[in-house]
């Protein structure tokens, strides 16, 4: 027979002794995970606070410099009389035209898609597959793909496109073409969303179709005023997952553009520039000063969406 | 039985301690027998960081398979050698810790910036109880080594910058292939007439497929193109940028010539087309797309890498038969040159009488002769060509060149960062390195110049690149010139860098007043550098007064 035994606290303990002892037991268990975050998380990010004020050449002691850094990116005069860094500015600048085509079109796209997954059609699985191989392939790899895609001369699209008689661009080479060729390539690997989506459009209530349909609705009717409602809370996860991305995109730039942006630095992001600030110019301070301004953005960003989630986010029960 | 669960506890807990205490070691890599001898304390294990991968990693590997074999077996030192990518990154960051490798084989690029950091250990000193002067090398690397009069890194290999030019096209338009162009304004000349261009109906070129030249094709010292024009970015005496002097501006605005003449859209839609394929047979100098490029010493590598037709041209028979051909002039070359070495050695020798002096002289004339020969027909394989890249014309005659025989001397260095814990073992392998026969090996199996004064006769007649005396002559040129020794130099190439191709794409505004408003920036951004070292050189100076 088994039996179950329970430690009791001595006796005469008070309770709030008892408080402290299970609060002190808890602290132990957690203490790995906390120990590990405020080491390797917390002390760096601080620390990171701390440089951004300060001349920090990685092997030289930080020199405190105040709001110096600050100044330079955001407001000194240029010598064309601009404010700020012209090179920080054209990184926000790339950065945000970046976001704006990659963020909506993957939404749209993905959501498109796992609409479509979500018909039962024969095949299904197959498709869903084919969707999601995307994500699977590392970035590396699906650049150098990419880069073969979009080259000029010999690329499937301006060959596709010559077909249909239309010159294409010179994707990775002309200023215009970069980004939205990178923005393309971001929507490519979506796999992720779609699953999201339609582990969402799975949850939809089967009563609410049934419901709609005994009303007359038709597909678009159902579409517009069921599943997009029931839908918003995975859009509203999906825009915050994709502002966070998508403002920090690196890798595909930096393999794409060798890391300097292409040409009049059309494909310099923002953290390509806050990478060679760090590590090639040896600018420790002035790259933390760049990681905090963009951890402002993020956060002015997701809280501008989380305000605007009360009008247009519906959950269901509420 | 409550027992149970602590004893097996602390029994558990002793065993991982003395697993920990007294369990098996790894060896770190190192043989069995380094190992012994570093816990006997008769070996120093030197680590040595480099940044060449496949097949130039594995040749400094033979490198210090040599020496750990010879040298350091003499004197008790173990070349552990790590062939890591990003090196740069990964010292700066290994030293800011306090753990730096013993030896790290960096760029050129890093000199200046490392050693204004402090990163690296000063070697005038020791250099020179190995013999190892200003006078051992070559002007122009002598000079790259050092960072406001001080030595901090010796070379690995070094590199010239020169045109290279495809014969058979020269051929095909009625060129003479021995006569490559020697000023820009004949340069110029010359990529017009290899330019295979097609028109619209009002003779606008509406596209490019072949060029003669293209400054951005491919463009990697673009960022130098104001030498070639009697110019330069930086004064380092006085720490002023002098990108608007004359020549510079002179030179941006040829950069942007061959745009204006070709038509910015056929350029990049050119330029779209053949890609980023330097290390590939899609290269456009291998495949003739373009005629003429700026290239470095080891371009022959690549060549026989990627397109070994290009060294069997006009060689009848199949490629089998070209092959075997090629091979049998080698194998000559290398006899008479090692015949050469034997006869040099021995008429230098004590014992040797002057009659056999006398015949022995006859004969190494005649090796010699003969060796030349089979160098020649070495060269004549080639359907392509080295020559000095041309420069600017003399004002009153544009034919003639202004500067004799400029070029960019680019470098790989050993360094030994700060704080390394065997500077002194460390330094007798990059000793070694430099040894005549040792660099030249090196330098023959990486298709690259010796950066030494002292050159052999056997290297040049064996060397791979068949034109490796224009490469030799570049460097001992007064007018090769290095990386110029700014401290926030990756900063400032990125921005020239970014500038020319700028201009050369026609965006922005003209060169010299783009040229203008960068130097500004740039300027800058140096003063910048230099007073906030200021500071800190005072801080450090308070802080020593009072540790004192």
């Amino acid at each position: 027979m088994a039996t179950t035994t329970t430690k009791t606290a001595p006796a005469g303990m008070t309770e709030r002794a008892k408080e402290w002892q299970q609060v002190g037991r808890g602290l132990a268990f957690l203490s790995p995970w906390l120990l590990g975050f405020c080491l390797l998380t917390l002390l760096p990010v601080g620390l990171s606070f701390y440089y951004s004020l300060c001349d920090y050449p990685p092997l030289k002691k930080p020199v405190f410099v105040g709001l110096d850094n600050y100044r330079q990116l955001l407001w000194e005069q240029d010598v064309t009389g601009s404010r700020g860094d012209p090179i920080f500015w054209k990184s926000v600048y790339v950065t945000f035209k970046y976001a704006v085509l990659a963020l909506p079109g993957g939404l749209f796209v993905s959501l498109g898609l796992a609409m479509l997954l979500n018909v039962r059609v024969p095949g299904q699985a197959v498709y869903r597959t084919i969707i999601f191989i995307p994500t699977l392939v590392p970035t590396i790899a699906s650049a150098m793909l990419w880069m073969w895609l979009f080259n000029a001369k010999l690329g499937l699209i301006n060959t596709l496109l010559a077909r249909i008689g239309l010159e294409g661009p010179g994707w990775l080479t002309s200023p215009t073409w970069l980004v939205p060729a990178l923005a393309i390539m971001t929507i490519w690997g979506v796999g992720n969303t779609v699953i999201i989506y339609l582990a969402g459009l799975q949850d939809v209530p089967k009563e609410l179709y049934e419901a709609a349909e005994i009303d007359g609705a038709g597909v678009w009717r159902r579409l517009w005023h069921v599943t997009l409602p029931m839908l918003t809370p995975v859009i509203f996860f999906n825009l915050i997952m994709g502002i966070i991305g998508t403002l920090q995109v690196f890798d595909a730039p930096m393999i794409m553009t060798n890391g300097n942006g292409g040409t009049d630095r059309a494909g310099y992001f923002y953290t390509l520039y806050l990478y060679d600030n760090a590590f090639r110019y040896e600018k420790m301070g002035y790259a933390s000063a760049m990681a905090w301004i963009l951890l402002l953005i993020i956060l002015a960003l997701t809280g501008l969406a989380f305000w605007s989630s009360k009008k247009w986010v519906h959950y269901q029960g509420k | 039985m409550h027992y149970i669960k602590p004893v097996l506890l602390t029994v558990f807990l002793l065993a991982m301690l003395a697993l920990l205490a007294f369990g098996p070691r790894g060896t770190g890599g190192l043989p069995k027998e380094v190992q012994a001898g570093v816990d006997q304390g008769k070996i120093t294990v030197v680590t040595y960081w480099e940044k060449w991968t496949g097949k130039e990693g594995e040749q400094m590997g033979e490198i210090v398979k040599d020496f750990n074999a010879t040298v350091g077996k003499e004197k008790g030192i173990f070349i552990k050698y790590l062939s890591i990518s990003e090196i740069d990154k990964k010292t700066l960051i290994a030293t800011a810790a306090g753990v730096p490798p013993d030896i790290a084989g960096v760029w050129d690029t890093q000199v200046s910036q490392f050693s204004a950091l402090n990163a690296l250990e000063p070697l005038d000193d020791i250099a020179a109880e190995y013999g190892i002067k200003p006078g051992y090398y070559k002007g122009v690397y002598w000079k790259g080594c050092t960072y406001e009069g001080t030595l901090y890194a010796l070379i690995s290999t070094p590199a010239t910058v020169a045109l290279h030019y495809n014969k058979r096209l020269f051929n095909e338009v009625g060129l003479d292939p021995d006569k490559p162009p020697r000023t820009i304004r004949e340069l110029d000349d010359y990529a017009a007439k290899l330019d295979v261009v097609q028109r619209d109906a009002r003779g606008n070129i509406t596209r490019i497929d072949r060029t003669g030249y293209l400054p951005l094709e491919p463009g990697w010292f673009i960022q130098h193109t104001g030498y070639w024009f009697g110019g330069s970015l930086y004064d380092e005496k006085s720490h002023q940028m002098t990108m608007t002097s004359p020549p510079m501006v002179a030179a941006f605005e040829w950069i942007r010539s061959y745009t204006e003449r070709l038509g910015p859209k056929s350029v990049m839609d050119f330029k779209s087309g053949i890609g980023n394929n330097f290390d590939s047979p899609q290269n456009p100098f291998l495949t003739g797309t373009v005629a003429m490029v700026q290239q470095g010493t080891w371009m022959a590598n690549y060549i026989e890498k990627l397109k070994p037709s290009m060294n069997r041209w006009n060689v009848p028979g199949t490629q089998a038969e070209q092959n075997a051909a090629r091979e049998d002039l080698l194998r000559r070359l290398n006899e008479r040159a090692t015949q050469l070495a034997a006869v040099k050695v021995e008429r230098a020798a004590a014992g040797t009488t002057d009659a056999r002096r006398a015949e022995l002289a006859a004969k190494e004339e005649e090796l010699r002769r003969e060796a030349w020969v089979l160098r020649k027909q070495f060269r004549d394989m080639c359907e392509w060509a080295a020559a000095p890249f041309p420069s600017v014309g003399k004002p009153e005659s544009p034919y003639e060149p202004a500067i004799d025989t400029p070029t960019h001397a680019g470098f790989d260095v050993l360094t030994i960062p700060r704080g390394c814990k065997n500077k002194r073992q460390a330094f007798e392998f990059i000793a070694y390195v430099n040894r005549q026969e040792v660099m030249e090996k090196l330098c023959s199996l990486h298709c690259k110049n010796s950066p030494l004064t002292k050159v052999s006769e056997e290297f040049l007649l064996t060397h791979p690149n068949a034109y490796i005396e224009v490469f030799d002559k570049m460097a001992e040129s007064k007018n090769a010139f290095g990386i110029p020794p700014i401290p926030i130099w990756t900063e400032v190439s990125d921005e020239v860098g970014i500038l020319a191709a700028n201009t050369y794409q026609m965006i922005g505004p003209p060169p010299r007043e783009a040229l203008a408003i960068a130097e500004k920036r740039l300027q800058r951004k140096v003063d910048r550098f230099f007073d906030r070292q200021a500071i800190r050189d005072r801080e450090e100076a308070a802080a020593a007064a009072k540790g004192k």
